[in-house]
This record gives C-alpha cells, structure tokens and sequence, in this order.
C-alpha cells in the first residue's frame, strides 16, 4: 500500500506541475506493455486475490513470485531506456537476489514480524513458515542469506503504518517517482 | 443523440493522449511496484 501511495502521489504531482505550468507532458511509449500486465498474473494469483491465495502451498508461492519477478526483469529490462528504469531495474534486481537466496520468498526475521504485528495472536506465525499468505518468510538471522538486502527495514515509531521493507523497495519507490517526474516537456532546440 | 452517447464524445476530445498514456504509465508502475518491492505489512495473520 505503502508504493502504491508513493506513486499514486508522483502521479498526481506529475499532473498538477503539468497543469500550472502549461506542459505539454511528454510520456515515452513503454515496450513490451502486455508483458507488466502479464507478469502481475502469478503475483495477485498467489499473494492478492483473498479468493486464490489461500489455495497454493508456501512452494507454489514461491514459484509464482520467481515468474512474477522474471517477466518483471524482462519488463524492466527492455524499458531501460526510460528515465527511472534502471533504478527501478536495480530494486527489483536486489529483491530478487535476496529472495532466490532463500527458496523464492523474501525473508523477514521474527524480530522485525514482532515489530510489524504486535498484537499477532500466538501461533498466528512461526519461523520456517510463509508470513501470513504473503511473499514473505519468516526465518531466523543466522538462517538468512544477504539479510541486507531483505525485508529488515522498518518506518520510525512514530509513524502509525507498520511494514516492514527492503533495499530494493526503496530504490524501486525512488525510481517510479522519477519515472513519473521525468514527464515534462520537450526540450525545445534553441534556433538561433 | 443519446445524451450518455454525447458525453463520452466530449470526454474522449477533452483527455489529452499524453493524460491517458501518463494514466497507463501510472498503472504500469503501480502493477511493478505490486509485484517487485510490496513491503510486509503481514497480512492474512491474525491479530
């Protein structure tokens, strides 16, 4: 929820700056368009759809994060031409190293599930075993591979939303805001 | 003309192109940002 208000917001900004300043926004055509929509297919199948998630096995989920997560490379990688891309293209390349690393989920150590759900009912969790029905696992420090790169960051307390995020997130969220401010205005050639 | 008819035709002459190829970029990003970097935020554990 969290990326999505990040660029829901670049969004908005986007058109707003076009609209006061009279732009002619100028957005590049983006290759390869049914390959996004393809590619999040296995992903809302196994994680999203309350109706789909609870149907596959913590290894068929992994399976479809590994798919989603290619054709997403793909994806990335023949935009790369497109302002923001590579940096979106490095987030998901750190995600998805980390989450190969580890059987095909993202790991999440116990202390920072604590962090993210302390209200969890006891046994609602167990280390070993997928977060919930999410892309998550949960496994001990000594247990994880890169965990720099995994879901071990956390939102100060003071801010009320609890998640809990990695590395490539935030270069994933830098880079879709880039992406949506670098639709301007053609540069225009000085004639003189 | 069917009034819902008209509409739509001035809507589809008020919207930009560049608006609506924004709007699918938008939506691009948001299915990307979906399937590559969605934090833990721990749902479908009960609390």
């Amino acid at each position: 929820m969290i990326l999505l208000t990040v660029v829901t917001g670049g969004f908005l900004v986007s058109l707003v700056r076009a609209a006061r300043r009279n732009w002619q926004i100028v957005v590049p055509d983006l290759p390869l368009p049914w390959l996004i929509v393809t590619a999040s297919i296995p992903h809302l199948i196994a994680f999203n759809l309350t109706a789909t998630n609870k149907l596959l096995s913590d290894r068929e989920a992994a399976v479809a994060l590994m798919i989603s997560l290619s054709l997403l490379v793909v994806f990335a990688w023949s935009n790369r031409r497109i302002t923001g891309f590579p940096l979106l293209g490095l987030g998901l390349a750190l995600n998805l190293l980390v989450i190969a690393a580890n059987g095909g989920l993202m790991p999440i150590t116990p202390q920072a599930v604590q962090a993210i759900l302390p209200h969890a009912a006891p046994g609602s969790w167990q280390v070993g075993q997928r977060l919930g029905y999410s892309k998550d696992i949960v496994l001990l420090l000594s247990q994880t591979r890169l965990y720099f790169l995994s879901d071990c960051l956390l939102l100060p307390s003071w801010i009320p939303y609890r998640v809990a995020f990695s590395a490539g997130d935030i270069l994933i969220a830098l880079g879709s805001v880039w992406t949506l401010w670098a639709t301007g205005p053609e540069k225009k050639i000085d004639s003189k | 003309m069917n009034p819902i008819v008209s509409q739509i035709k001035w809507m589809a002459v008020k919207i930009q192109p560049q608006q609506v190829r924004l709007t699918w970029m938008a939506i691009s990003l948001a299915l990307f940002v979906i399937g590559a970097g969605a934090p833990a935020s721990g749902g479908g554990v009960g609390e």
